[in-house]
């Protein structure tokens, strides 16, 4: 067969680079929005997703970690009497504002997250190593990300105080900047201490469980869930809620509102263009199209060559915006700029733009009407 | 009238039948009769010439007689078929098997080849891609443009460009060709070899060779010529034979 599409494309290829270049650049800014939304909104679960907890426990309806509300500690006695539970502990959650010792900058909302530093400590240990871990087990010992240093004005060794209180940074860590805050990982002594109030001081605000079968999660949950006398509270799987923590931010901030309308933008946008070159394509050659239309070659098989066309146009243009892509999520990781891409949200992404090229290429195929043979005729 | 098309759409060798047809186009309020009542037998094997002044409906005649367009009244047979009742794929499909086009301009694909030309419509007839290099190549070979197949559109001439129109045409070994205007982008020399081949075309492959022309040039290598006025046929002469010559045109005259 006679590749008329793609021959024609490589031949005039002028004529079609607007079209990949419009594909291509609706993909990387699709590609880099959902990077940049998976990496920012992504931050909401850290404590979920950098810990290696299989269940979560806490206030009824929370909709995010940081919405925590302190829960009666004689859970984990209910947690610790399943089968399924290897081992239970404490995660505290203080809203504290840090004022650096030196300097006048004012002062910072900062998250405090009282953890169990034992070598052995579920939260966060994915993202704090064993040596930190030990030394956050020293009096007034805290650890931020690196990149918070200069919001936090200071540097590793420096004395600050959080709700009045004295603390000291004893290192840094990446991965663990917050939303509309700065993560302060303490010791779940020094947590407790920095809590200004002090009837929660006891309280903690989650149960992390680790079971023996992380596979059971689903059904260990619901097991646990509807028990008296333990006052408020609910289980549920870290992956859900992670995952309810993500879509919070995502949606109930409105952000996600934002995203979903900058993606509908960013396709109308490519689809519009797209389909303008592919049409002018098809119109420059409407001639020959009316010939082998003459010939006895159907509408049908014009408006494959015609797709055919619209689907190398979003092959190039995929393929030059993940490269592209690729290269600008290297290069924001580089400067802490928290950016994710997982395969699922990629191939969302790959598959929206190809339908971007599709939607053009049906758009383009409306123009074939004009190659009518009879107008050949003078 | 009915027992001149019984006799005419039976008789050995006619390849095709208008019956009496009629065709108008309509803008806004303005009717334009472009063809009136019209009757005509084409032969097969021969070089059949429509000439006329311009807006004399020679072009739509060629377009309703080949199927690319349909008419008001009356109607076309085209080798035995009724091509007036068939839906748009059927008549695609006819066209596909049985007709063959050289227009004005030559409308070659500027990405392709010569040999590519000429092969891209024979794909669609579900030939084996090794039938379909050997046709093309034959084809290309009738019209002498052999050892130019590998050259695209820009690096020919017009009157190459219009040969490989011809052997994209002929490639399908079609029993009717049609040809609208075909040396009129060319010049005198190149114009002279385009309607040879024409002609050669009817007598070597017995097709039947309907050419829309005002070039006078073209009169003298005709088989038969007919010239329109006004929507009819004003007069059909045999070039060639002299004993053939007839003026049945339009019986309703």
């Amino acid at each position: 067969m006679v590749a008329l599409a793609r021959k024609t494309l490589i031949y005039e290829w002028r004529r079609f680079l607007p079209a990949v270049l419009s594909v291509g650049f609706a993909g990387l800014l699709q590609l880099l929005q959902a990077a940049l939304v998976l990496g920012i909104f992504g931050s909401a679960s850290v404590y979920v997703t950098g810990s290696g907890g299989d269940l979560w426990v806490g206030y009824p309806g929370t909709q995010s970690v940081n919405e925590g509300r302190a829960i009666n500690p004689d859970l984990s006695t209910l947690l610790l009497m399943d089968p399924a539970v290897r081992s239970v502990e404490r995660f505290h959650w203080v809203d504290g504002n840090w004022h650096t010792a030196k300097g006048h900058s004012g002062e910072v909302s900062v998250f405090v997250c009282g953890i169990n530093p034992e070598p052995n400590g579920m939260m966060f240990n994915h993202v704090l190593s064993q040596k930190l871990r030990a030394r956050l087990g020293e009096p007034d010992a805290v650890v931020v990300d690196r990149a918070d240093l200069a919001k936090l004005n200071a540097h590793v060794g420096s004395l600050a105080s959080i709700n009045g209180r004295q603390v000291r940074i004893v290192g840094t860590t990446t991965g663990l900047r917050a939303l509309g805050g700065v993560n302060v990982i303490a010791s779940l002594t020094t947590a407790r201490r920095l809590d200004g109030d002090a009837s929660d001081a006891e309280r903690p605000t989650y149960l992390i469980a680790r079971l023996k079968d992380p596979q059971q999660a689903p059904r260990v949950a619901a097991r646990l869930s509807n028990h008296n006398g333990f006052g408020p509270y609910q289980v549920w799987t870290a992956k859900a809620f992670a995952r309810r923590s993500v879509l919070f931010w995502l949606f109930d901030t409105g952000a996600g509102a934002g995203v979903l309308f900058m993606a509908g933008i960013v396709f109308l946008v490519g689809a519009v263009i797209t389909s303008q070159t592919l049409v002018a394509a098809v119109v420059g050659s409407v001639r020959e199209y009316a010939t082998l239309n003459a010939l006895g070659v159907g509408v049908r098989a014009l408006r494959w060559v015609v797709l055919e066309q619209a689907f190398w146009v979003g092959a190039l243009g995929l393929l030059s915006a993940g490269v592209f892509g690729s290269l600008l999520l290297i290069l924001a990781r580089s400067q802490n700029v928290p950016v994710v891409l997982n395969v699922p949200i990629s191939l969302v992404c790959a598959t929206l733009i190809m339908a971007l090229a599709a939607v053009s290429g049906l758009a383009a195929m409306r123009s074939l009407r004009r190659a009518d043979p009879a107008t050949l005729l003078r | 009238m009915n027992q001149f098309i019984h006799n005419t759409s039976h008789a050995e060798g006619t390849s095709l039948v208008a019956e009496n047809i009629s065709k108008s186009f309509h803008s806004g309020t303005l009717v334009t009769t472009v063809l009136d009542g019209l009757s005509l037998c084409v032969e097969a094997g021969e070089l059949t010439l429509i000439s006329g002044p311009s807006g004399c409906g020679k072009s739509t005649l060629l377009s309703v007689l080949s199927g690319l367009q349909k008419v008001d009244d009356g109607r076309v047979l085209a080798l035995g078929e009724n091509l007036t009742n068939m839906d748009i794929r059927t008549i695609e499909r006819f066209r596909l098997d049985h007709t063959g086009f050289v227009f004005q301009g030559f409308n070659l694909f500027p990405a392709l080849t010569a040999q590519e030309q000429v092969e891209l419509p024979l794909h669609y007839l579900g030939l084996p891609a090794r039938a379909v290099r050997e046709r093309a190549a034959e084809a290309l070979r009738e019209v002498d443009m052999k050892g130019r197949r590998h050259l695209r559109p820009i690096e020919l001439s017009g009157g190459e460009k219009q040969r490989v129109a011809i052997a994209r045409a002929l490639a399908k070994n079609p029993a009717l060709l049609f040809a609208d205007e075909p040396t009129s982008a060319l010049d005198a020399s190149n114009g002279q070899i385009v309607i040879d081949m024409l002609h050669h075309i009817a007598r070597r492959h017995r097709t039947t060779v309907l050419c829309v022309s005002h070039d006078p040039r073209l009169v003298a290598h005709a088989d038969r010529v007919l010239t329109m006025e006004d929507g009819r046929i004003l007069s059909d002469r045999r070039v060639a034979s002299a004993s053939a010559s007839t003026t049945h045109g339009n019986p309703s005259t």
